[in-house]
């Protein structure tokens, strides 16, 4: 014979020691154990995320369409300002780039995300849409639209590196592109 | 008992410190004050009224020197000059004119004061919002301000390209 038991609990059905074993597990998750380890937790996750988040990754909303589609207006992204210290930026990083001069440790509020096409003492230049670095057709996997432009070459200096947005479509008076110097890179785009 | 004494003291230490600063602002608060009024007094909403323009004008034109220099140079756009308070105040009046509304702020800014105190250069980020426009528009600036009369007044203002 088959007996079909409710295993729903019912908190009116608790016994005085199973009531109080309840109440323990609700504040076991509201404030754990012992409320001053919780509290001490709290202020390092408080603690430890402002520092993250105020000075190593940035987080940032993109504003406008000049790296559609790989990166598309008002998505999130963080931008890791420890990326580069123990290697120098490469070819093909999506990087934030600090409009005003840097001073100190202060991250900028506002930055460019351009990707890094041409790296120190290289030479730049657009032949039909192609990117020549150095005379060589560069091999751009991440550009989906088509592009005409056109541009001069452009030596890059021993501390200067050569960004453009991955939106080429658009028209190249419209874009902001072109020699970035170094101190001015803050960081990789994380995603 | 000791302890409450070097807390005491650590409370009005601090105090002092605090009236001090706040009696004797440094050059880059005083500068950055200005910066945010300026910013304040180019903003306007879709509902001020004329004499509310005309006095923010006013207001703007008085955190310029009376030589004030503008140049404006945005690549796709055509270079625009000003030369004194009165350009200013004109082109100030003529942009609210011309667009609805328009928000702006500094939200990064460097200030340098050079050696002799009476001089500074801020190197800052302008964010401007028009009304009716998706884009915000974001352009690195360059504002040379001179100490005159005890007053950080703006000398010179500049574009600055980023990317070159």
């Amino acid at each position: 014979m088959l007996r079909r038991v409710d295993i729903r609990p019912r908190m009116m059905d608790l016994r005085p020691s199973q009531a109080r074993h309840s109440n323990s597990w609700l504040r076991n998750l509201a404030i754990g154990r012992n409320l001053k380890t919780t509290l001490v937790r709290a202020a390092v996750l408080t603690v430890g995320c402002v520092v993250i988040f105020t000075w190593v990754l940035l987080p940032v909303r993109v504003d406008g369409i000049s790296m559609a589609p790989n990166y598309s207006n008002h998505s999130i992204n963080f931008v890791n300002r420890f990326s580069y210290i123990r290697h120098e930026p490469r070819r093909g990083d999506v990087v934030g780039i600090r409009l005003t001069s840097p001073r100190g440790w202060s991250a900028p509020h506002i930055m460019f995300l351009k990707r890094i096409i041409g790296l120190p003492g290289e030479t730049i230049s657009f032949v039909d849409g192609h990117v020549r670095v150095n005379g060589r057709t560069l091999d751009e996997p991440y550009e989906k639209w088509a592009c005409d432009w056109n541009l001069a070459p452009v030596a890059l200096g021993p501390e200067e590196y050569f960004v453009v947005g991955d939106n080429r479509s658009m028209p190249k008076e419209d874009h902001t592109f072109g020699r970035a110097e170094r101190s001015r890179i803050v960081g990789k785009a994380l995603l | 008992m000791k302890w409450s004494r070097i807390l005491l003291l650590a409370v009005v230490a601090a105090l002092a410190v605090g009236a001090w600063v706040l009696l004797h602002p440094s050059p880059e608060h005083l500068i950055r004050k200005q910066l945010e009024g300026v910013a304040h007094a180019v903003s306007f909403g879709p509902k001020e009224s004329y004499l509310a323009r005309l006095a923010a004008a006013q207001r703007l034109a008085g955190f310029f020197s009376t030589n004030v220099e503008v140049q404006i140079n945005v690549p796709g756009h055509q270079e625009n000059r000003l030369a004194g308070r009165e350009e200013i105040q004109q082109a100030a009046l003529s942009a609210q004119a011309s667009v609805q509304a328009l928000s702006v702020t500094f939200p990064d800014i460097t200030i340098i004061v050079n050696a002799d105190q009476q001089s500074a250069v801020a190197d800052l980020t302008l964010q401007a919002q028009v009304a009716g426009q998706p884009d915000m528009i974001v352009q690195e600036m360059k504002f040379t301000l001179r100490k005159i009369n005890g007053n950080w007044l703006i000398i010179k203002v500049e574009t600055v390209r980023t990317l070159s």
